[in-house]
């Protein structure tokens, strides 16, 4: 039996920064290096964690929540929000109850009604590309899109999506190049008029009458047998705007930047449109943004390394889906891939509520994109800039339209 | 081992993740949360091929093939 490692074990200490544009753009081979040599690896960043990279590992992380809380999934530990955020920051048994709340509004079927509504939203934004040569794909369609479906989710005014994109924007990234008091500053104060709108939308609807409504829904849930306060209600919508708007952003902008880099496989894609939706898995699995963090709350052996309680520990979900020991020649694009048991929206109770909402207007953007515009292309000149975080994403993605590499 | 096979999921593991409904709609369908009901069985080889994908699929090992009772 070999000794169990632990965090001075100087072979599994790897210096991983988590928020460094330095590694933006090569991630994946910082992954594919830590997944060789040190699986459950230990940071120094922001006052000590460890990272896990396999597959199986992360499964392990995910499936115990007993062990592993989801009390803080951030590093470091706020972005602005306050208090715990519902439910992604709430532990079993709460969390089971909430999750029942919150589950029906999010379901297929409902999620199905709206496609109409996104297939229209979809096409607009398309006819306005259209009319140019080149865009900013974030500006013209992916930071649009998801907030403008979820405001007509909610059945709030499309007008206020730029106010949205603004909020979420700043309280993802903070402020770029500003140090983390900064930071952190305008991340409070972006999230304090989040709030002002909510509890404004909330005031308005208080009494709509409307039992299809999700504000309405939200005002009326119980949590078993009192009332959900004003607070627990502004903090789930806060979630919504945090976890629907960035994840959707980035995983059309990482598409598209795969797409257009790839032409052959773009065009297979542009050849049998049936093949969105496991495309959509693909894409899913090679571009998983989200990389929360859990909380150890006893002490445990994971793969041979011993964690104290109070240890935190980064689950980055795209170094496990390409995990090799799990898919077959993890770092290439197949459309047609099958099995495909990817958790890019995570695994376990905390399973993304929005992903099929988020399944449904991936699949709308990459049908009617590549039915409407066949052809896409980087400039050369002006590179697509990423950036990383807890959920990797784009900032700028020049487009040239009608032309293919 | 019987010619008919249907789906056994389990309800602890299963997190609704909704693969096994979009893979294989004629075995699963959705409740109104999201999570899985079975609905019918696999008899062909193409059906049944079908039914493993949607095992292999989900994310939680949650689905298993058993005989149809
Ligand atoms: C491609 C798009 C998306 C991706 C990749 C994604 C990814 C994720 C992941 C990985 C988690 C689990 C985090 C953890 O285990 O700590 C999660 C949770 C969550 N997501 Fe998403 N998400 C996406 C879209 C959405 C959308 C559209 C919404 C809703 C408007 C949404 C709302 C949520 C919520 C509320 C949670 C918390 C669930 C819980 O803790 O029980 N997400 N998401
Ligand atoms: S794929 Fe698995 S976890 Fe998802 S709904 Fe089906 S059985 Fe449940």
């Amino acid at each position: 039996m070999s000794e169990l490692k632990d965090a001075e074990s100087a072979e599994i200490s790897y210096d991983f920064d988590i928020h460094s544009p330095d590694i933006a753009d090569t991630v994946y081979d910082v992954y594919a290096e830590m997944r060789e040599k040190c699986p459950v690896a230990h940071s120094p960043r922001y006052g000590g964690h460890w990272v896990a990279t396999k597959y199986d590992t992360i499964h392990e992380v995910l499936r115990n929540p007993g062990v592993f809380s989801s009390e803080s999934v951030n590093v470091p530990g706020t972005i602005g929000q306050d208090g715990p955020m519902i439910p992604i920051e709430v532990d079993p048994p709460d969390h089971q109850i909430y999750r029942k709340l919150i589950n029906p509004l999010f379901s297929p079927k409902r999620m199905a009604d709206l496609e109409p509504r996104i297939r229209e939203i979809t096409n607009e934004l398309i006819d306005e590309m259209l009319k140019h040569e080149k865009v900013d794909f974030i500006d013209a369609f992916a930071r649009a899109l998801p907030s403008k479906v979820f405001l007509a989710l909610m059945g709030w005014d499309l007008g206020d999506s730029e106010k949205f994109n603004h909020w979420a924007d700043t309280i993802v990234l903070g402020e770029p190049g500003a140090d983390e008091e900064r930071a952190t500053e305008v991340r409070t104060a972006a999230a304090m008029e989040v709030y002002a709108y909510f509890a404004e939308m909330i005031d308005e609807r208080a009494d709509s009458g409307d039992a299809e409504d999700i504000t309405q829904i939200l005002i009326n849930g119980r949590f078993e047998d009192r009332e959900l306060t004003q607070f627990e209600v502004l903090n789930i919508l806060f979630l919504f705007l945090i976890g629907g708007l960035h994840t959707v952003q980035g995983q059309l902008a990482h598409t598209v930047i795969y797409m257009a880099e790839h032409p052959e496989v773009r065009k297979q894609l542009v050849g049998d449109l049936s093949l969105v939706p496991t495309a959509v898995e693909e894409m899913l699995r090679w571009e998983s943004a989200v990389c929360p963090a859990r909380v150890v709350k006893e002490d445990y052996v994971l793969d041979g390394v011993q964690l104290k309680a109070g240890d935190k520990i980064l689950i980055p979900f795209a170094s496990a889906n390409h995990d090799g020991d799990q898919f077959p020649d993890p770092d290439t694009v197949d459309l047609t891939r099958d099995p495909n048991p990817h958790i890019a929206f995570g695994a376990g109770n905390h399973r993304c509520v929005g992903s099929h909402l988020a399944r449904l207007e991936l699949r709308i953007a990459f049908e009617e994109l590549h039915r409407r515009i066949p052809d896409y292309r980087l400039d050369p000149a002006d590179p697509p800039v990423r950036h990383l975080s807890q959920v990797k994403g784009v900032l700028t993605l020049p487009l040239i339209i009608g032309e293919s590499v | 081992m019987s010619e008919t096979s249907t789906a056994s999921v389990d309800r602890e593991a299963c997190k609704g993740h909704g693969r096994c409904y979009m893979t294989d709609p004629d075995v699963f369908d959705s409740d109104d949360d999201g999570f899985p009901i079975v609905i019918g069985a696999a008899r062909t080889p193409a059906e049944l091929a079908e039914l493993d994908r949607a095992v292999n699929n989900c994310p939680e090992r949650a689905i298993t093939v058993v005989a149809t009772p």
